[in-house]
């Protein structure tokens, strides 16, 4: 016994040690507990105040102030307690056990409650934004839902734009977020887990998935991902990114990121999971393929063949912004036999004079593009139109004129800049950019030999790639007819029967129309007949 | 996770198959063909076309006794631990001088057409070490690239080859079978490299699931590559005659030259079909290297097979480097390949399930099933 109790001793004074906070009955130690622990924090309100006939109830809200809505904190607080307590008195014969009930269960007009006997929890609410009420001689807190920060409302998301497609985007606000995706899917299948990632920031995530159709392998690796992570604090989603992803030395994004609530729940409805971070108003989605990131919500919204042409222009575009100046440097350096005749002549005119061999001349423009690129996204909007003037008429023409460039390369370096940003997503246009120099390399040294080395390195790169077990360049390399439905050509929406055969469990999405719609024309045709 | 990293699907088996049969000899296919029979060339393509069938159905018969297994495996049951090691051992060493073999005629192409003044150092170790990183992949990356390049090479391949019609005239084809029979297969060796490849199904059977659906893709695969290379032979005899062809040392590459396509701003083919043409190269020199790494680290008894490949670069360096000009190179190719092919194609195969079905291995297998 004398071991056991020395261990429990030893025990509370490593709990002391770490500054473990234990509740008392008494609210004044509570109080003295407390600020003791968030001492210097001046932005925690101590508001005591005394209910009852002879007012000798002590109470004690604690909140942080501007995270807790006061107004709710005055209305379901402090006004049923303080007035609504006088004029019906309540009819607690002695403070302690039954006070405590009376209040938590009839005396706060709240929806949001919950017990607390740790008062190392309720310091962790209180920094949540909820406020937290101690009543004297018990030791048990009441923690009130009155989450109230500032936040800004759901606005349409800048970085993806639709022309057609609902507007509104992601907040700021975990909470706020998961109810946009909620209101898409309102299905008790759709299953939120929440999780606090961060030992200092204590930041929710949330894994949003729908149960019957996600496969619980890939369920099981996300959650184990995540569980692995231990870090101080999640700022923003990239944290989770970076830190789940599977190949972090590769070029390509494998984890998908949107701000578009429609977007999370096509996904979910896919089988993917979806990963929402608190103060992110960029959700992941998990796992990710090659050509999910061509994909657009819009291809869906729109008929078919306008979304097919725009997939296979989003294609293309990837391709030129990758090859088009490594095949401009490979032909012109190496392969100019390729060309007519003409065609050679004319650029081989443009080039008399400039001093720089074609890999420079390329490396200088494209190089120069990146920086005009870099510097038009950080500048607000007004100057950002004249980095545009300053970038595209003065140093295009004005290096053309002086003779550093050729006219050819300024054309070349543009196409590539308007396809890199036709591509959908941000991360991946970026991968294509990074790539094209070292493509341009390859071409400089051996042309389109080069190249096709180059070009098969990406793809043995790609090959190798796995999102969360699911292969990058899946459908492409899986060849299961019905995936093959939604890649470059985007089928029409009634042939789309079947799920992502790779992802899904509940494979079946929706039964074809079409014989149902035109047997009822045929009919109908048959009866003007008679 | 979700898929097993280790199994290859039947349309993938067949991927592998076409991809590695087809390589360099595409190029000199028709000129051998021509010397040896004239405008009966594709005469021989065919006849060895059906022969491989037959070698193809002894493979897969072999493999399917042992499911999940690769001949590295099954020769150690077969004909005992040490002989079978010794086995797996030469096939390495057979599958090392194809890979120095293609890629040295693969350099001297690209040397020719491409890269002009690039040295053939460095044309051959830039391939070659890009194979690695592939083949460091295991055998899925393998064979999803090779399933992924077949129809980034064909598409624009088989426009190309159909749009030489202008320069073809079917009447240089004339006369037809006109050759004796002694003389078509006194033919039959020089022309088997150009079919080396199938052997390697022995290997990629074994990483399948079920060996029983080998039998369509491989056979297929097989016909596919007898249509191509008589596509091949005819189309360059028909556009050049038999007499020209045997004179060209690449008639495929001469055809590709002349061709133009109509109304597209390309003047001149050959470099962007060649520098397409490294793909297919590329998947030969992948999926044998693989199998070459693989057949070394089951010789020596280890698991992992990626710690074999840097060292075999370094081999097939030195290997392809040897022969100082293209005549000597060819010269080699005619030396060894006939006998190599034809034992690890057609004796091995052969002589391994006689011996399986002598010693009655894998009827209690059938009779279960």
């Amino acid at each position: 016994m004398g071991f056991l109790s020395n261990r429990k001793s030893g025990k509370d004074k490593k709990e002391k040690e770490m500054g473990k906070l234990i509740n008392s009955k008494n609210v004044d130690e509570n109080k003295r507990r407390l600020k003791e622990r968030l001492k210097d924090c001046d932005d925690i309100v101590y508001k005591e105040f005394r209910v009852g006939e002879q007012q000798d109830l002590k109470f004690l809200l604690v909140y942080a102030d501007g995270m807790s809505s006061s107004d709710m904190l005055n209305d379901a607080v402090l006004n049923a307690l303080m007035v609504h307590a006088r004029e019906v008195p309540p009819e607690a014969k002695e403070p302690g056990e039954e006070l405590y009930k009376l209040v938590r269960y009839g005396g706060l007009p709240a929806s949001e409650l919950a017990d607390k006997d740790n008062l190392e929890d309720a310091v962790l609410a209180i920094l949540i934004g909820d406020a937290v009420l101690f009543i004297d001689t018990t030791e048990k807190c009441i923690v009130i839902g009155a989450k109230g920060w500032p936040m800004r409302g759901v606005s349409e998301p800048n970085t993806e734009a639709l022309i057609r497609g609902p507007r509104d985007g992601f907040t700021e606000t975990f909470r706020v977020n998961t109810a946009l995706v909620r209101r898409r899917i309102r299905d008790s299948r759709l299953k939120l887990k929440q999780l606090r990632v961060g030992k200092r920031s204590f930041t929710d995530i949330g894994v949003m998935y729908i149960e019957d159709i996600v496969s619980p392998e890939l369920l099981e690796e996300v959650f184990r991902r995540i569980d692995t992570i231990d870090i101080d604090a999640i700022i923003e989603s990239g944290y989770i990114e970076q830190l789940i992803e599977d190949d972090y030395m590769s070029p390509f994004p494998q984890i998908s990121v949107t701000e578009r609530p429609d977007e999370v729940a096509a996904s979910l409805y896919e089988g993917r999971v979806a990963i929402l971070v608190d103060n992110s108003p960029f959700a992941l989605i998990v796992p990710t393929t090659l050509n999910s990131l061509f994909q657009s919500p819009e291809d869906y919204y729109d008929r078919w063949y306008v979304a097919s042409i725009l997939r296979f222009i989003r294609y293309m575009a990837s391709i030129l912004s990758m090859v088009l100046p490594a095949a401009y440097i490979a032909v012109t350096s190496f392969h100019p036999g390729i060309l007519p005749a003409k065609l050679v002549i004319s650029m081989a005119a443009a080039r008399q004079g400039i001093p720089f061999p074609v890999l420079i001349e390329a490396f200088i423009m494209e190089v120069t593009f990146e920086l005009l690129r870099e510097a038009g996204l950080r500048l607000p909007v007004p100057i950002g139109s004249a980095i545009g003037i300053v970038g595209g008429i003065v140093i295009g023409s004005a290096a053309v004129e002086a003779g550093i460039v050729s006219p050819i390369m300024v054309i070349i370096v543009a196409i590539t800049a308007i396809s890199s940003f036709s591509i959908p997503n941000y991360s991946l246009a970026v991968g294509f950019r990074m790539l094209r120099f070292l493509l341009m390399i390859f071409a400089g040294t051996m042309g389109l030999y080069g190249i096709m080395l180059g070009v098969l390195l990406i793809l043995s790169h790609l090959v190798k790639l796995k999102s969360f077990g699911i292969p990058y360049m899946s459908p492409y390399v899986s060849f299961v007819g019905s995936d093959f439905k939604d890649t470059i050509v985007r089928v029409p929406t009634f042939l789309m029967a079947k799920r992502p055969v790779l992802l899904a469990r509940d494979k079946i999405r929706l039964k074809n129309n079409r014989n149902l719609i035109n047997r009822l024309e045929q009919e109908e045709g048959s009866d003007d007949k008679k | 996770m979700i898929r097993n990293n280790d199994t290859i699907s039947p349309y993938q088996l067949a991927m592998i198959t076409i991809m590695t049969i087809i390589s360099v000899e595409v190029f000199s296919l028709a000129a051998e063909a021509a010397d040896e029979l004239g405008t009966d060339g594709w005469l021989i393509i065919v006849i060895l076309g059906i022969i491989n069938i037959f070698a193809a159905l002894v493979i897969i018969r072999l493999n399917s006794i042992f499911p999940g297994k690769t001949i590295a495996e099954y020769s150690q049951i077969i004909i005992g631990k040490v002989p079978g090691k010794v086995l797996t051992g030469l096939f390495a060493v057979y599958l090392i001088i194809v890979i120095a073999y293609v890629t040295r005629v693969f350099t001297e192409v690209v040397k020719m057409f491409l890269l002009f003044r690039t040295p053939t150092e460095v044309i051959m170790l830039s391939l070659v070490l890009v194979c690695t990183y592939t083949v460091r992949g295991g055998v899925e990356c393998v064979a999803r690239v090779n399933e992924l390049v077949f129809p980034i090479l064909f598409i624009p391949f088989f426009i190309v080859l159909i749009f030489g019609y202008p320069i073809m005239d079917f009447s240089n084809l004339l006369p037809v079978l006109q050759t004796p029979p002694e003389k078509i297969l006194a033919s039959i060796p020089r022309m088997i490299f150009s079919f080396g490849g199938i052997e390697l199904a022995l290997y990629y059977i074994g990483f399948m699931k079920e060996p029983g659906k080998a039998y369509k893709p491989l056979i297929i695969s097989i016909i596919f590559i007898l249509l191509f290379f008589v596509m091949i032979t005819v189309f360059c005899i028909a556009a050049f005659g038999a007499k020209t062809v045997t004179k060209i040392i690449w008639p495929l590459a001469a055809y590709i030259r002349t061709v133009s396509l109509p109304g597209v701003f390309l003047e001149r083919l050959d470099g962007v079909i060649l520098s397409l043409w490294v793909l297919t190269v590329f998947t030969t020199i992948v999926s044998v290297l693989f199998i070459a790494s693989y057949s070394i680290s089951k010789a020596a008894g280890t698991k992992e097979q990626k710690q074999y490949v840097l060292p075999l670069v370094m081999i097939i360096y030195y290997l392809a480097l040897q022969p100082q000009s293209l005549a000597e190179l060819y010269e080699w190719g005619n030396l060894i390949f006939p006998y190599a092919v034809a034992a690890f194609m057609y004796v091995v195969p052969a002589a391994l399930l006689l011996t399986a079905k002598l010693r009655k291995m894998g009827v209690k297998r059938n009779e279960s099933d």
